[in-house]
Order: C-alpha cells, then structure tokens, then sequence
C-alpha cells in the first residue's frame, strides 16, 4: 500500500539501455578517403557523364556528413546562426547576386532565341536591339555558363559572405572560448578534432550556401536552359567549382576559426576580418594598380589568392583576369598554404590549452 | 538491475567480486620537474566517495587524469577495469562529468543542452532528446526546458550541468563543487539529488569539494590528498571514530578535585558547557577505567562515558595540521 505521508515524486529517474555509438574516426577518414578519391578520379576521367556522375555522388555523399560525430557540433552552430536575423538579412543580399545571374542567364537565353527579329519594344517605350541585348549579356556580364561567369559570380559574392563570416566568427567559435562552452565540448568522449571538425563544418555548410551551392544550381540551370550537351561537355566547370569551393572552405574555415579563437567578441573579429580582406584589397590595388608595384602585392589579399587559384581552377583565361597583373597561381597557393598552416599551428595549441577542470 | 559499473571492463563472463571504481598503483604525474602527484596507490569500492584536499594538493591533476584528459607519467591506474593511461575519450563514457565552472552554451534552450551533450557521448539523436526530457523533469527542470540558459538561475544551471552529466545514464558521476554558489536551500535540494542518485539508483559519485559537510552528508567514502599524496582514506565512519584519545563525559556532583586530579594524569578539558558535561583528551596509554576511579575517589558520580567522534571538518584539520607539523606527505 502506497505510503500517503511520502514526499510526492513526479518521476522516478530511469536508467537508459540503448548502446552509445563509436568515436566515428575510422568512419570520419573512410568518408574522407572516399571523397578525395571520387573527386581524383572525377578530375582524371575524359568522359564527361562519368565525371558528372561522380560529382554526383561526391556531392550526394555529403549527405551521410549527418551521421557524423562532429555534426551535433556543427547542427547546434548552424542553428545559432539561424535564429539570428542578421544572418537572414545577409543572406537575402546574397541572394539578390544569384537571382541577378539566375535570371541573367534566363534573359540571355530568351535573347538568343529572339536574334532573327530587328528590334524589341520594351514597355512600348525602348526599343532593344537583341542583338546588342545579347552581346552585352554574354560578352559584358558574362552570364553565359562560361568559366567567368563562376569566376565573377564568386567574386561579386566575396562581399556578402566576408561580413557574413565576420560575424559568425564570434557566434561559431568565440563563444566557446569566451563563455567556457569549450570545455564543456571536450569533457565529452571525444577529441579535440571532433570539435574542430564539427565547427569547421559548420563554416563550411555556412560558406557554401552563399557560394558553392549557388554556383552549382547556376550550372544547372544553364545547361537546362542551353542543352544537354551542356552538361557533359562543360563538366569540367562543375568540377572547378566544387574545386574552387572546397579551396574558399578549406582556408577561410581555417582562417575564421583561428580568428575567432584569438579575438573571440564580434566588434574585434569584424576589424580584423575587414582588414584582412577589405583593408588588405584596397592597399594591394593601389600598391599595383596605383602606384605600379610588383603584383606580388596582391598576395597580402587572401580573397584575390582564392580568386587567381579558382581562376585556374575553372580553367579561366589567366591573361584575362580582372584586376590585372595578378601573381602566379603556385604563388597564390602557397601564401594560402602558408598562412592557413600558421592558422592551425596557433589554433590547435589554443584548444588544447583550455582547462576543462579548472 | 546493479549498476552498469558492477560489470567487468571486458564484457563476457559473470564475476563475483565488483570491479572495483578506482584502483590505483604508484600512479604519478609530473610537470617537468615538478611531480604534481604521487606517487598514489589506492583501491575504491564503488560508492560515494569524497575527494578532498587544500588547494595545489592535485585533486584537479587526479580529476584529469580519471576523466582521460592527462596521462599518468608513471604507475597504472584503472577506473571501472579501463585503462587510464589508454582509454582516452573511452573513459568519458563511463563518467558524467559536472563541471563547476558554467560551461553552457549561449543560445540554445536547457533541452537542447542536454540533448547535445547526450549526442556527443555518442547517444542517437532521438534518444538523446527523449532522455533530455526525461532527465531535466526528474530534476524538476522540466517546466524552464524550453527557457535560453541565459535565463537560468544558478540553482537551476546547477541541476542542468547535473542533468548533463546523467544523459547518458552513466555508472559514474565526477561532480566537482556541485553547490557551489546555491544557497541553503538550494544546496540542500541538491545534496539531497546526490544522495538519492548514489542510494536508490547506485550511482557511484566523486565529490570534488571544498565543503566538508556536503562530503559528510552524500559520502561513505573519502580520500584526502595533500600535496599530492594520499593523507587518509577509508569509510566516513571509520576515519571519523580512528581518533581513541577523546571522550565525552557526564558527570555529577562538586567536580574540582577531579578536575584537578585528572589534570594531573595528563587528561585535558576540551570544553565545559557547565552542566556537566566534559569533552576531554587522554594522554596515551590513559585506560578508561581510570575515569571511574578517580570519580569514585572524589565522589563524583559519572553518568555518561562514550567516544568523542571528530567531525569530518576537525578530522581534516587535524590530518594536515599533523602532516605539516611532521613534514609529510612529500612529494
């Protein structure tokens, strides 16, 4: 008989019986070896609907990053990211550079089909030679599914996603070091490159969505509304942009977590990410534009060495790179390679020097 | 169902003797020159064991070391039958770990807090968010689970790092000052949580604190370190009742000739609280018949004679204050 004089208990704690999953390490690198070889044999394969096909695959693999043990890390930083409107707002200007390319390349492909007719009224106003619409559509602006058009799409996006990053720098990382969230990570079974997995994800996710993703829905749409064709012969652009994507993820997630670890609050990690990339912009352009330096000065813009490297990527004109003269692409790598390994020399350390019991 | 600590490390066959929580042999780490401890040799029961020591005697260094975090320089140790040297993030399996400093997550509610630390030691995504609930309603956070963490108050963030600790059910709880900052009420609420989750649910718990009260009031075990060694161990009772040369004394009748004369045999009075009863301190060899007939030579009547029992607060003080005065434990 249940004893009336008992202090009340809602709910007894119950034990959980399920089975805890592994680390995930062996999965982690077979995942990773598996995509470096897909993307290798992608690169080295002549037939186009093959290497479609395999980018199809590599990009669909992504899918299986969920099971990962560094993706609850990465989901929860997303999701801090989302709930903050100034991240929407960005993003919706971000869009507006894709929409401009994703209806540009619609309008061209109208005005191609529309070259036998002398002149078009607009409005019962203008009157637009096709023609003339046409040239300056595919030769000026270049929404023409070329090399350059990727080429420009990422760079006219460089803006957005630079102040995007700058201010999810603190929110992704900072914030663990600042309120201690670190130790809390890594008094969890597991390492310290879960963590650094798991952010690095959540930069890259993030990157992404302004830059590669876009890219590639671009390429689609192109080859949709060109021909089939399109998709095998200009294959090697799917690749140059998955190749110029995991190039801009790669570094700036190295570059935005060794950043953020260091400055930790917002307003900081802003001054310096702008003077990283913007700062750095203007002072190399008027070193070489102005006062006619050597273009080894472009090499201080870390944007401007991604972009030579996805030029080459795309297998763009080089001669024809905007602004010019530019460094060679083996110098831009390697400045790349540099300071992303001075990033991870200071970063790695900071992670481990955090007291989890004080 | 025993606790999952009571199995062996292996798996397989059945023992009967418990795999024993803490076994350590000639444990030591150093930094640099510096050994912060050991060497340490010790083998605990699972239970509920208090870690105690002065600030720099290496609770903290030993605290890493059981939750994989430091490697031991020399010696081996064990929790649970895993490897400490080896075991690595394995170790954090078997261990909830509530941190005293904050450690929470800005942004997220407590559910999700405590889903995610569930999902980190490797529990699937929908386990973890059912368990998250379960868990904080048994901890009465159940109506603020959907509240930021900024909003929590300190009792409250108190419960959701112990909430954390127990997602994943784990046979053993490292708290480390877990009433830290609560107030009386708080504190007792929580202390009463401990209690529970190490009686009714066989938990085994190592309380790292400073307050001696909450160790005598959740621990049947403690261990006192001291610059880097072990002072004392053993059950609560035990190490409370080692001390044979103290006794409480009820006496009656005119007092000062036996005062005097047990003066005289060494015995001293520790307190008076004037109504007749005297806490003294026998020098060594006193038997206690001698109290009876001294009493009967100056014609006072006893009515009481029992052990004296140090407080856990008195038996630390004395444990070190001896330690210093003797110049040991040394590194």
């Amino acid at each position: 008989m249940a004893d009336l004089n008992a202090k009340p208990v809602l709910l007894h704690y119950r034990g959980w019986r399920g089975s805890l999953q592994g680390d995930g390490v062996a999965s982690t690198f077979g995942f990773l070896a598996v995509q470096a070889a897909l993307f290798g044999v992608a690169a080295l394969v002549p037939s186009g609907l093959v290497r479609v096909l395999l980018l199809g695959v590599f990009l669909a693999n992504f899918l299986l990053v969920s099971r990962s043990r560094a993706w609850p890390i990465a989901r929860v930083a997303l999701l801090m990211l989302f709930r903050r409107r100034l991240f929407w707002g960005l993003y919706a200007l971000s869009i507006t550079v894709f929409l401009c390319y994703f209806f540009g390349q619609y309008l061209m492909s109208w005005a191609q089909g529309l070259l036998g007719e002398s002149e078009i009224r607009v409005g019962g106003v203008a009157r637009v030679q096709p023609k003339w619409l046409l040239e300056t559509l595919r030769d000026t602006l270049h929404f023409n599914g070329s090399p350059l058009t990727f080429r420009d799409f990422f760079w006219f996006e460089a803006n957005t996603v630079m102040i995007a990053l700058a201010f999810s720098g603190a929110v992704l990382i900072g914030n663990d070091f600042r309120y201690g969230s670190l130790a809390f990570y890594l008094a969890k079974p597991i390492s310290i490159w879960h963590y650094l997995l798991g952010k690095g994800l959540a930069v890259v996710v993030f990157l992404n969505l302004f830059t590669t993703l876009p890219a590639v829905v671009l390429w689609v749409q192109f080859g949709m509304l060109e021909s089939w064709e399109y998709f095998t012969e200009q294959s090697h652009l799917l690749l140059g942009i998955l190749a110029y994507g995991l190039v801009l993820s790669t570094s700036l997630t190295i570059v935005l977590l060794a950043a953020a670890a260091w400055l930790r609050t917002t307003v900081p990690l802003i001054m310096a990410w702008m003077t990283l990339f913007v700062f750095a912009q203007a002072v190399s352009s008027a070193l070489v534009d102005g006062l006619r330096f050597s273009p080894l000065w472009r090499l201080i813009d870390l944007w401007n060495c991604t972009y030579v490297i996805g030029n080459a990527l795309l297998q763009a004109d080089l001669s024809k790179i905007r602004p010019s003269p530019q460094p060679e692409v083996w110098q831009a790598a390697l400045v790349l390679l540099g300071v992303c390994s001075a990033c991870l020399s200071y970063l790695i350390p900071r992670v481990r020097a955090v007291e989890i019991v004080p | 169902m025993g606790p999952r600590g009571m199995q062996p490390a292996s798996g397989g066959s059945r023992v009967t003797e418990p795999v024993p929580l803490i076994e350590l042999q000639h444990l030591t780490r150093s930094f640099g020159p510096l050994r912060a401890l050991g060497p340490l040799s010790c083998r605990l029961a699972p239970g509920r064991i208090g870690l105690l020591g002065p600030n720099g005697a290496g609770k903290s260094t030993l605290l890493k070391i059981l939750l994989g975090l430091l490697a031991p320089s020399s010696g081996t140790g064990r929790i649970l039958g895993r490897d400490l040297a080896h075991a690595g993030p394995e170790l954090r399996r078997l261990i909830g770990y509530m941190p005293e400093a904050d450690g929470l997550v800005p942004g997220l509610s407590g559910v999700e807090y405590v889903a995610l630390a569930g999902e980190l030691c490797g529990m699937p995504r929908r386990d973890a968010s059912r368990r998250a609930h379960e868990v904080l309603t048994y901890l009465e956070l159940g109506d603020a689970r959907y509240r930021p963490l900024e909003q929590y108050s300190l009792g409250m963030k108190q419960r959701l790092k112990l909430a954390q600790a127990l997602i994943h059910d784990p046979p053993v709880l490292l708290l480390d000052e877990p009433t830290s900052g609560l107030d009386p009420t708080g504190r007792d609420a929580m202390l009463e949580l401990l209690d529970r989750l190490g009686r009714e649910h066989h938990k085994s718990l190592i309380l790292c604190t400073h307050l001696l009260g909450d160790v005598e009031r959740v621990c049947n075990t403690v261990l006192i370190l001291h610059r880097g060694q072990i002072l004392a161990q053993g059950s609560v009772a035990e190490l409370r009742a080692s001390r044979q040369d103290r006794y409480i004394l009820q006496i009656q009748g005119d007092s000062a000739g036996f005062r005097e004369e047990l003066a005289l045999e060494g015995v001293q009075i520790v307190t008076d609280n004037t109504r007749g009863q005297w806490r003294v301190t026998v020098p060594h060899g006193f038997v206690t018949r001698a109290f009876f007939a001294l009493a009967a030579h100056h014609g006072v009547l006893i009515r009481g004679l029992r052990a004296d029992e140090e407080s856990l607060e008195e038996l630390f003080h004395r444990l070190l204050a001896e330690a210093d005065l003797h110049g040991g434990p040394q590194r």
